[in-house]
């Protein structure tokens, strides 16, 4: 059975009906767009009826949709927490994290497919998933920088800082800006010197 | 229209912009239309087509435009009136955090239409307004933080208000001096001290040299002195 970390980055029971439904969505998606995939074509596709898919999905296309975007960002940060693993410090981790971010956004074709033609019709439910995202990130860095004690600069509460290192992270996963976040040196530069500037005591 | 000089011209596309703003407030951009714009610009439609041939696209993209270029303004005369660089980015931070605030069409949308403007804040799109932001106010904080690192300043402050525009956090109010101060004094102005900058990354895209602003669209600001 899948505990909650599990069901947390998606990883359900295999054959499982609503995450064959899920996924038979995804790839639809991919391949029509979201303003083309229609119950019946995701029914069809996961070899169920379209009752079935009204079962697990009452709010049908809108929560099937806000259901595979959802699934789509646990399991992309689900892989971010398994590439960060066992980093030999804060700051390289936050360097792994930003370096792997930005290189998976740039090579998810649904996502990049999605952007590019229909932002309207994805973004609303990506926005809305902003206030969970920014929570786990901070939840999992809180503990990180607490145990980082006296290299954090005097008066630097954790969670605070990993609050608005979430809110910044995201934000250079969302675009890179000025950075060049394909480029290692520019990543650590922009890790060590400015992000964790005001929160690390400098070495 | 062609033979109008520039500031008929300009003040036409300001009533227009006005008038649409005060639609959106109301009832959002769907509902929109060219005519509705003229009645409450009090001029004919063909006044709004003459001035905007694209139609409804042409004057909503003016309006974003417009309004992007005005909280600029109001930005760069806070810069210019900054004693330090934390005063600089405080007033930077609160003044943007009250223009978003305070703007009826912008909240009509985001609550009810996000899928109208969050095109422009999300993947591949908010870096032309980041560039936008550095381009109009990155010379009015030059004095306090150098020619060469002014941009990058202007996009940490970006990067602050619109993260906090699109996901508020109940326990921060960027309207408040208090609240953007502890943001700044503890986060962002120790990124920015001159040891932190004494080498700034090589910027990402080739630098422009054009006097003009990048546009939110692909066509091209006009920057009003």
């Amino acid at each position: 059975m899948p505990g909650a970390r599990d069901i947390a980055y998606g990883r359900g029971v295999p054959d499982d009906p609503r995450a064959r439904i899920l996924t038979a969505a995804a790839e639809w998606i991919g391949r029509r767009g979201i303003a083309r995939t229609t119950i019946d074509d995701v029914a069809r596709r996961a070899g169920v009826g379209r009752a079935t898919v009204y079962r697990y999905f009452p709010g049908g296309r809108e929560q099937l949709l806000s259901e595979v975007i959802t699934r789509e960002v646990a399991r992309f940060f689900g892989r971010l927490e398994r590439e960060v693993e066992g980093s030999p410090d804060f700051a390289t981790l936050l360097e792994r994290g930003l370096l792997f971010a930005h290189r998976t956004v740039a090579d998810h074709e649904l996502l990049q497919k999605v952007v590019e033609t229909e932002p309207e019709r994805l973004l609303p439910h990506l926005s809305a998933s902003a206030p969970l995202v920014l929570a786990v990130l901070r939840d999992y860095l809180t503990p990180l920088l607490a145990r980082e004690g006296a290299r954090l600069r005097r008066g630097i509460d954790a969670e605070s800082a990993a609050s608005w290192l979430a809110r910044m992270v995201l934000s250079f996963i969302i675009d890179g800006g000025r950075w060049d976040l394909d480029d290692p040196v520019a990543v650590r530069a922009l890790v060590r010197d400015q992000l964790l500037a005001g929160i690390f005591e400098h070495a | 229209m062609d033979n109008l000089p520039d500031a008929d011209r300009r003040s036409i596309e300001h009533r227009v912009i006005d008038a649409s703003l005060s639609l959106i407030a109301r009832h959002g951009v769907a509902r929109m239309s060219v005519a509705d714009v003229a009645r409450e610009a009090r001029c004919g439609r063909a006044t709004v087509y003459r001035a905007f041939p694209g139609g409804k696209a042409q004057v909503l993209e003016a309006v974003g435009r417009r309004e992007v270029t005005r909280l600029c303004a109001l930005v760069a005369g806070r810069l210019d009136a900054a004693a330090t660089l934390e005063d600089a980015l405080v007033a930077a931070v609160t003044e943007s955090a009250r223009f978003f605030a305070d703007h009826r069409a912008l909240r009509f949308v985001l609550a009810h239409e996000p899928g109208v403007v969050l095109p422009y804040l999300g993947f591949g799109r908010v870096d032309r307004v980041y560039r936008a932001a550095a381009a109009l106010t990155g010379p009015h904080l030059a004095r306090l933080v150098g020619a060469d690192q002014a941009p990058w300043a202007v996009e940490w402050v970006a990067r602050l208000v619109v993260s906090y525009l699109l996901t508020p956090d109940e326990g921060v109010d960027l309207t408040d001096e208090a609240d953007a101060r502890r943001l700044v004094a503890t986060y962002l102005a120790p990124a920015l001290t001159p040891a932190a900058l004494a080498a700034p990354p090589a910027d990402a895209r080739l630098s422009s040299t054009r006097s003009s602003v990048p546009s939110l669209t692909g066509a091209e600001y006009v920057h009003e002195q």
